[in-house]
Parts: structure tokens; C-alpha cells; sequence
């Protein structure tokens, strides 16, 4: 008795328009994100700006257009990178075994003790805010996610039969990481990846909204937010719009990401 | 039970050391001339050389992390760059507010997640049910930031029912109270969500198990079996979610503070960023880092508290 | 002061239980016996009020003089462990791991009974002495893993006693014990039947368990009484193919001698097996699997007719079925 995938369905189409608008801000925005027209300030919606102009004349639908690309780039490269180093830890420490597993365990545990935001407000206090700082920040909170997530499933397959035989055959735990392990524990990867995509995109609205992140003029939706949170008086619509799109894009991701969960392996259905 | 402790204490003091080392490693080791950033690059060379020597920069790391991690056993963090005064006087100043609002946060989060969560599963599959798990999974996709200004929106600047930020000090107790209100409204909402989730599957697990049959056939009534059966043995989950979100408190504090202007620590990190008060970040970042181990250390301690299994096998 | 008749659980089409009648009387001991599946432990539930919120109940339940078929949750609530209580197979299980024992017993007397603290402390004193529970007053500050599995049993059946019910039903008490525990256990429920006047339905695979404690049985199948009558003269000279079935495959006495630390053995069985709820046939559940299947057995269900030793539903008893032959 399988019910209609709502969830599923739902989670994709929002993920999907988000990406598809971030993507056409590559090739097409209504106007420039960053033409001032200080003549046309606070413009109401109307046909020539949707949703109107901000306290700069700028249009609001191309400035959220491209800030959707920016914040997507930001957590795309923050999963790969954080991800990418997590999985090699994880995959290791579970071929190795031994104290080497202990070690990255234990290490990672302990970055546990840094959420994003404290990284990137000691990088910040180093080197000046950026974006990089951002990614920088976002990714590292990723590896301890993306170890313990591999080497769980790692250690799963390294306790079956065809393990064990690829051993008695005479390979090297390597090569057997690579042939055997990798693929076994890629859907696993996946679903994590598409959960802590959604993660990242609040985690960096979050810090561009404390001005940690992307730098003026790069458009954001967290440094829209908290430029409209000076104009609550004046134009409280601006604080509604990029709310709404953070909203939209974490919510699409986080159903797809759960429900491909659900769907693919109810062994692995925990709530969040 | 005193085993446990003495080697769970243990392990805490090695992970606080080894903190420390992580902060100390970013904020001194990696490249950058703090120099540099204080006075930024237009100041001359003997002028950052001269501040280096005042800073003390100019000893090896190792030296001056046993200096600091020495100082800070002494209770003395430093003397703030950009105040002029110690560092440690600051925090004392900021704490009782950070303190309030995480505690507060805290338990109007506990609160929410508890009857939403339990309510949740007492109408299992019904509309009742549907309902708080679409607003709690909208309220995971809810920045916190942005549930603030909406508050602000609605409750300071249109209803006009409370201030839309700022503190007006404690010699104000009704004034701080109601400067208060929404800024943990903003923290817990959150939070509550993804624990109502959390509370609502685990009180499910536990209606299924045998003795809440027993109590059902006691002639026990439905909220009695939900609050005193149900209820203490959902909590164990419950409180593991809890240590492990409290980072995500404390975070969400500092993030509100900033939205609402409260005079905290979460306000006084920021103006140090902007201030390139390295020393009072790194004290801030140390301090905030240890709350996050310490509350897990808590958690651990608190499931031997609630489980008499748990105690039987530490004693 | 149990009055059951064409009390029927459905699960939409599948009944789990299918037109049970029976007359509890205080200070009955009754046994009821078959195969897994066959409705037992529905029984007992729908005598309870608790059969699942999928099921739906039908036909006459009354208890003393109430019919209790259409009561609401609320209604059922004011019976449960004042009228009928009852106690469950894993007594582990059915304590809450988080409390005392002692404060178990006591919530209901206090609750329900209206009793102070200390009253209900010494209530439950009384209680434990009763199901012989050595050195009550460490017991009620006991945490259930801090018990053995006879103890737990114990303290779940003092919990059952706390409002002296006139009935007591007890679902495979002694299935998770070792063989003596269990058959301390059960002369247990039998004196305290004896000495409360309280009837004692007693739930098992086990018909050690059954013989020993209780005077009359019903034998289920497929959610259908199939036979019922003394218990001792049924054990003897069942008549309803299913009970010989039953009895055949039951262990030898031999082998089935109590060794202490041991599980009794679980299920006797009959050759073939017992097809799902849905896929019962709709005459004599029985049919498909019976030795002496008539032509009819399969579409229509038999009434109870008298054996010598009871009643038993099955065609074979027929008068005019056995004119036939
Ligand atoms: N919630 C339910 N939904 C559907 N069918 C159910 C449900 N609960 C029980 N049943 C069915 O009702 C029938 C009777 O179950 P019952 O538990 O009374 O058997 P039993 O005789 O007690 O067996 P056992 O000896 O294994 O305890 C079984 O076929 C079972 O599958
Ligand atoms: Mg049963």
C-alpha cells in the first residue's frame, strides 16, 4: 500500500523552480540587479517591476533571481568541498579500522563543538568577512557530517560476503574501497547531500544576513533581509520577499532529500 | 555512577583542551598579521611591528597559547583591543542577558515540542496530527532571522506591543521582560519545530510497547497514560535531540541578539569582528564552543539521571 | 456477572472473532486454548474494551448487566480493573521501565479509589504479601529490571488485584517464566480465584497450564468457539476434530516434564497450517485442514450441539447428518 509521494513531489517541483531560476539569472534577469534608479525608489509591484524596487530604485526580481545563484553556488561548492573531504575521512577510517578510525571518529566528534557560525565568525575576525569565508565555514561543518555518514555505511559493507572473498582473493583494502565501497554507500551519500544542501542554503542566508557572507554589491537574500529590516516603516514588503525564497528553497530541498530517504531505504527513516 | 562521572569529566577537559587548541590554531597560526588587520594597510611598518610587540605577537605560538590557556585559568582573558578593558569584565557584563535568553529560548522550545509533539501522536494519522507536522516541517525551512522580523513586523511595528529591539537594562525588570518576549518567541519556534518532530516520533514508538497497555487496562486515562507513561519514556530521544541542538540554541542566540540589538555576547562578538578585537573574539568563540560540550556532557549525565536501567549499568 | 452472546471483532471483512458466546459466573475458572491466530488473545480484548482501533466490535457484551458493546472509551474506563482487569505475557514488557514498582500498584488505588498516599502504600503492602512477594517493602521502591521474571509477574498481577475485579483475565501468563516459575504462578492465580471469588480466564498454548488451573474450556479456532465444556473431560475425550487435532500434537508428558530453566515447549501443531484471516473458509473454519470433512462444512457453519462432554459446533453431531451415515 504505497501513497501518492506528496512529499516527493512537492520537495522537487520547489527545488527544481528555485534551480531554474537560478539558472536562467545566468542568461536573462528583467534588469540589471544592480541599475539604481534613485527616482523610482520603493516602486509598488506593477507590470514593469513584479515585485517593485527597493530603497535604491534596484528591481526586486532580479536582485532575488540573483542572489538564488549566488546562494546555490555557495551551498553547492560548501557540500562538495566539505562532503568531498568528509567521505574520504569516512571511507578510510572505515577501511583502516583500528585506532586511524578511532582518531577521525573522535576528531570529528569534536567539530561537532563548532557550529557554522562560530567559523565563520573566527575567520571573519582573521581575514575580514567574504564569501569564501562563508563556504569555508559551511564546508567544514560538513566533513564530521559526511564522515560519520560514510564510514557508517562503509563499515555495513565491508561486513559482506563479497568483501570478505575480494580479501581472501588477495586485494588491497584500496582497491576494494574504490570497487566495492564507493558504489555501495553512493546512494546513501546522495540523500545526505541533497538534506545538507538545504542546510547549507540557511546556513548562508544566515551569515550574509549578519554580514558575514557575500559583500555588497553581490546581491543576497540573508543581506536583502537585514537591509530591509532597516525599512520596516518604509517598505515592509522588502522583508517579506526574500524571506519567502529561503523559505521555498529549503523547504524543496529538505522534502526532496527526505523523502528520497524514505523511498529508497526505510532502513535509514529517522525523523529530523 | 561515580566511575561514569569521573571518566566522562575526564573526557570533557580533553575535549576542552583540545578546543581551545582549534581556536587558538585558526585565530593565530593561520596566515594573517592580526596587525595588519587592526590597523589596516594603510599604517606604516613600524607602527604594526611596534603593535605585534605590544600584542605580544612576537613570541612562538606555543608559548603564547600556554600564556593564554594560563590566563584563562587565572579567570583573566585578556584586555580587550578595542575597549581597553579585560575581556573577562565584558562577558560578566553581557552573560545575564545571553544567559536569559538562551534559558528562556530553551524552555519555550521544550515547551512547543512537548504538546505539539504529543498531541501529535495522541492524534496519530488524523488531521490534528497532519496539521503540526506541516507547520513544524515550514518551521524547519523558517530562518530564525527571518521569523524575527516578521514578529517585528507584526507585533512592534504594526500592533505596537512590544519594542521592535534594544534592552532596556535590568533596572527596567517589566521593560527587559517585554524586550524579551520576542526574541525568544523567534529562538524557540524554530527550534521547537524540529524537536516536536523528534518528540512525536519517539512518543509513538513508546504507545506501541506493552506497558502502556497495562496502563490503558489499569482504567488509566488517555492524558494520564500520555503524560505520566508515555511522556518520560519519549524523553530520552528527546533529550539526546536536545544536547545535540544546543548548539544550534546557542548559535540561534547569537543570530537573535543581533536582529533585536540586545546588549549580549552575541552582540558583543559582532562589534568585536567590526572592532578586529581578536582577543575578545577568540575569548567569545572559546566560551561559546565550551557551552556547546558542555551541555552534551549534561545530556549524558541527565540520561543516567532519568533511566534506572542506565544508572543499574554505570553504579 | 459476564453475559456474552454473538460477540463478533471484524477487521473490515475478517473476523478475528466470530459470534462468541459465553457466561462468566464469579469464581469461574475457565481455560481457553488454540492455535496461534485463532482469536484468543481478541477475546480477551474485546472483554477489556481494548480490541484495535481498526476493529470493530459487534453483537452482546454485558457486564454486570451493562452492555458495554456501543460504550464509549470513557465508559469502558470506569470497568477496567474495577470489573475486569488483566495481566500480559511479557511481564517485562508490561511495566514501565522508568518506575517503581511500588508507585505502579499504588496509581491506580490512588486514582481510581480515591486513596491517600500512605493508604495506598499500605494497600499495596497487602497486595504484594497476597501474590507473595518476599520482602514487600523493599520491593515497592524496585525498579522492574531490578526484578526476576516471577516477581515481575507477581507485581503485575498485584496491579491487576488493586480494585478487586470479579474477573481476571490472564493472556499467556506464564509463556515467558521457566516451567516451575510458571507453575507457581498459576496455582497462584487459581488461590487467589478461590479466595476473592473472582473469576479467572486463563489464555495458553499450554494445557499443563490449562488442566492444572481451570474447570471449564474453550477450545478457538479461526475466531470461533469450537468447543467447550468441563475442562478435564474435554483433555480426556475431546470431541471437535480441531481439539483432537490439538491434543494429538501436544508433547508427551514425558518429554514436556518440567526442567527447571527451561521454556515450556511453544506450540503443538497440526498437520497443515493455518490459512490467513481473510482466507478462512466461510462454513467450519476448520474445513480444508479437518480429517472428517463433510460436504457442507466448508459453507456452512455447524451450530453447537451437545458432545458428552459439552458442546461442540461441528456437523458431525447433527442428528441428521448422522442418520445419513
Ligand atoms: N490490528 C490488527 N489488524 C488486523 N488483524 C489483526 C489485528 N490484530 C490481530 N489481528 C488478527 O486477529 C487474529 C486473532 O489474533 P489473536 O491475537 O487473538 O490470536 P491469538 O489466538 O491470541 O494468537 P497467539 O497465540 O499468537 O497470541 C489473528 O489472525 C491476527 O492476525
Ligand atoms: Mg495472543
Amino acid at each position: 500500500m504505497r501513497r501518492f509521494p506528496v512529499n516527493l513531489v512537492l520537495g522537487a517541483a520547489l527545488a527544481g523552480s528555485v534551480t531554474l531560476v537560478a539558472l536562467l539569472s545566468f542568461i536573462w534577469t528583467p534588469y540589471d540587479h544592480a541599475a539604481i534608479a534613485v527616482t523610482n525608489k520603493f516602486a509598488s509591484p506593477s507590470f514593469a517591476h513584479w515585485l517593485g524596487t527597493d530603497q535604491l530604485g534596484r528591481d526586486v526580481v532580479s536582485q532575488l533571481m540573483v542572489a538564488a545563484r549566488n546562494s546555490m553556488i555557495v551551498a553547492f561548492v560548501s557540500v562538495v568541498l566539505g562532503g568531498g573531504i568528509g567521505i574520504v575521512l569516512g571511507v578510510y577510517a572505515s577501511a583502516r579500522g583500528g585506532w586511524v578510525e578511532n582518531l577521525i571518529m573522535r576528531v570529528s566528534d569534536l567539530s561537532l563543538a563548532f557550529p557554522a557560525l562560530l567559523f565563520a565568525i573566527m575567520l571573519a575576525a582573521v581575514f575580514g568577512p567574504s564569501l569564501q569565508n562563508t563556504v569555508i565555514a559551511i564546508a567544514f561543518i560538513n566533513i564530521p557530517i559526511f564522515a560519520r555518514i560514510s564510514r557508517g555505511a562503509a563499515n555495513q559493507v565491508w561486513t559482506r560476503e563479497f568483501m570478505l572473498a575480494g580479501q581472501a582473493a588477495g586485494m588491497g583494502r584500496m582497491t576494494l574501497t574504490f570497487d566495492h565501497v564507493m558504489p555501495n554507500i553512493a546512494a546513501a551519500i546522495i540523500v545526505q547531500a541533497t538534506i545538507e544542501f538545504a542546510v547549507a542554503l540557511l546556513a548562508e542566508a544566515a551569515l550574509s544576513y549578519l554580514g558575514l557572507g557575500a559583500q555588497p554589491p553581490a546581491p543576497s537574500w540573508g543581506r536583502m533581509l537585514s537591509d530591509a529590516q532597516t525599512l520596516l516603516y518604509l517598505a515592509p514588503q522588502l522583508a517579506i520577499y526574500p524571506g519567502l525564497c529561503i523559505v521555498i528553497s529549503v523547504l524543496g530541498f529538505g522534502l526532496l532529500g527526505d523523502s528520497i530517504r524514505d523511498l529508497s531505504d526505510p532502513r535509514l527513516r529517522r525523523e529530523r | 555512577m561515580s566511575f561514569f562521572l569521573l571518566r566522562r569529566t575526564g573526557g570533557l577537559v580533553l575535549t576542552l583542551l583540545a578546543i581551545s587548541i582549534v581556536v587558538f590554531a585558526v585565530m593565530n597560526v593561520l596566515p594573517g598579521d592580526p596587525a595588519l588587520t587592526i590597523l589596516g594597510i594603510d599604517a606604516t611598518d613600524d607602527a604594526r611591528a611596534a603593535l605585534r610587540v605590544q600584542l605580544g605577537l612576537d613570541d612562538p605560538a606555543p608559548v603564547r597559547y600556554v600564556q593564554w590557556i594560563a590566563g584563562i585559568a587565572r579567570g583573566d582573558f585578556g584586555t580587550s583591543y578595542s575597549f581597553g578593558v579585560p575581556v573577562a569584565g565584558l562577558i560578566a557584563e553581557r552573560l545575564p542577558l545571553t544567559l536569559s535568553l538562551a534559558l528562556s529560548g530553551t524552555l519555550l522550545t521544550l515547551v512547543i515540542a512537548l504538546a505539539a509533539g504529543l498531541y501529535s501522536a495522541s492524534r496519530h494519522g488524523r488531521t490534528g496530527d497532519w496539521a503540526v507536522m506541516i507547520l513544524s516541517q515550514l518551521g524547519i525551512a523558517i530562518p530564525a532571522f527571518w521569523l524575527a522580523i516578521l514578529l517585528v513586523l507584526l507585533f512592534a511595528v504594526n500592533l505596537r506591543w512590544f519594542p521592535p529591539g534594544g534592552f532596556p537594562g535590568w533596572s527596567d525588570p517589566l521593560g527587559s521582560l517585554r524586550s524579551l518576549v520576542l526574541p525568544t518567541i523567534a529562538l524557540a519556534a524554530v527550534q521547537g519545530a524540529v524537536l516536536a518532530r523528534v518528540t512525536r516520533s519517539s512518543a509513538l514508538e513508546v504507545m506501541r510497547l506493552d506497558f502502556v497497555r497495562t496502563a490503558r487496562a489499569t482504567g488509566l486515562s488517555p492524558a494520564r497514560v500520555l503524560w505520566r507513561h508515555v511522556l518520560p519514556n519519549a524523553l530520552v530521544p528527546v533529550i539526546t535531540i536536545v544536547g545535540m541542538q544546543f548548539a544550534g540554541v546557542v548559535t540561534g542566540t547569537i543570530v537573535i541578539e543581533n536582529v533585536f540589538y540586545l546588549p549580549g555576547l552575541g552582540r558583543l562578538i559582532f562589534q568585536s569582528i567590526a572592532n578586529r578585537d581578536i582577543i575578545t573574539v577568540q575569548a567569545l568563540v572559546l566560551m561559546v564552543a565550551a557551552v556547546v560540550v558542555l551541555a552534551n556532557f549534561a545530556v549524558d549525565v541527565a540520561y543516567a539521571l532519568i533511566d534506572p536501567r542506565l544508572k543499574a549499568r554505570l553504579a | 456477572m459476564l453475559d456474552v452472546s454473538n460477540l463478533s471483532v471484524r477487521f473490515g471483512d475478517a473476523y478475528a472473532l466470530r459470534d462468541a458466546s459465553l457466561t462468566v459466573h464469579p469464581g469461574d475458572r475457565i481455560g481457553v486454548v488454540g492455535e496461534s491466530g485463532s482469536g484468543k488473545s481478541m477475546l480477551a480484548q474485546a472483554l477489556m474494551g481494548m480490541v484495535p482501533e481498526s476493529a470493530s466490535m459487534s453483537g452482546i457484551l454485558k457486564i454486570d448487566g451493562t452492555e458495554m458493546t456501543r460504550a464509549t472509551e470513557a465508559q469502558w474506563r470506569a470497568l477496567r480493573a474495577r470489573r475486569v482487569a488483566m495481566i500480559f505475557q511479557e511481564p517485562l514488557a508490561a511495566l514501565n521501565p522508568l518506575r517503581r514498582v511500588g508507585t505502579t500498584v499504588m496509581e491506580p488505588l490512588r486514582t481510581h479509589l480515591g486513596l491517600s498516599r500512605t493508604q495506598a502504600r499500605a494497600r499495596t503492602l497487602d497486595l504484594f504479601e497476597e501474590v507473595g512477594l518476599p520482602d514487600p517493602e523493599q520491593r515497592l521502591a524496585a525498579y522492574p529490571h531490578e526484578l526476576s521474571g516471577g516477581q515481575r509477574q507477581r507485581v503485575l498481577i498485584a496491579l491487576a488485584l488493586a480494585c478487586d475485579p470479579k474477573l481476571l483475565i490472564a493472556d499467556e501468563p506464564t509463556t515467558a517464566l521457566d516451567a516451575e516459575v510458571a507453575q507457581r504462578i498459576t496455582d497462584l492465580l487459581v488461590r487467589l480465584s478461590r479466595d476473592r471469588a473472582m473469576a479467572l480466564m486463563i489464555i495458553s498454548h499450554d494445557l499443563q497450564v490449562v488442566a492444572r488451573a481451570t474447570r471449564q474450556l474453550l477450545v478457538m479456532y479461526g475466531g470461533d468457539i469450537v468447543e467447550r465444556g468441563e475442562t478435564r473431560k474435554i483433555l480426556s475425550a475431546p470431541f471437535h476434530p480441531y481439539t483432537r487435532g490439538l491434543l494429538a500434537a501436544r508433547p508427551r508428558p514425558q518429554l514436556a516434564r518440567p526442567v527447571p530453566g527451561t521454556k515450556r515447549p511453544r506450540l503443538p501443531t497440526i498437520p497443515g497450517h493455518i490459512p490467513a484471516l481473510v482466507d478462512l473458509p466461510a462454513g467450519c473454519r476448520f474445513s480444508g485442514r479437518c480429517p472428517a470433512e463433510l460436504s457442507r462444512c466448508r459453507t456452512t457453519r455447524s451450530t453447537e450441539f451437545r458432545t458428552g462432554t459439552g458442546l461442540a459446533a461441528c456437523h458431525l453431531l447433527n442428528p441428521a447428518e448422522r442418520s445419513k451415515s
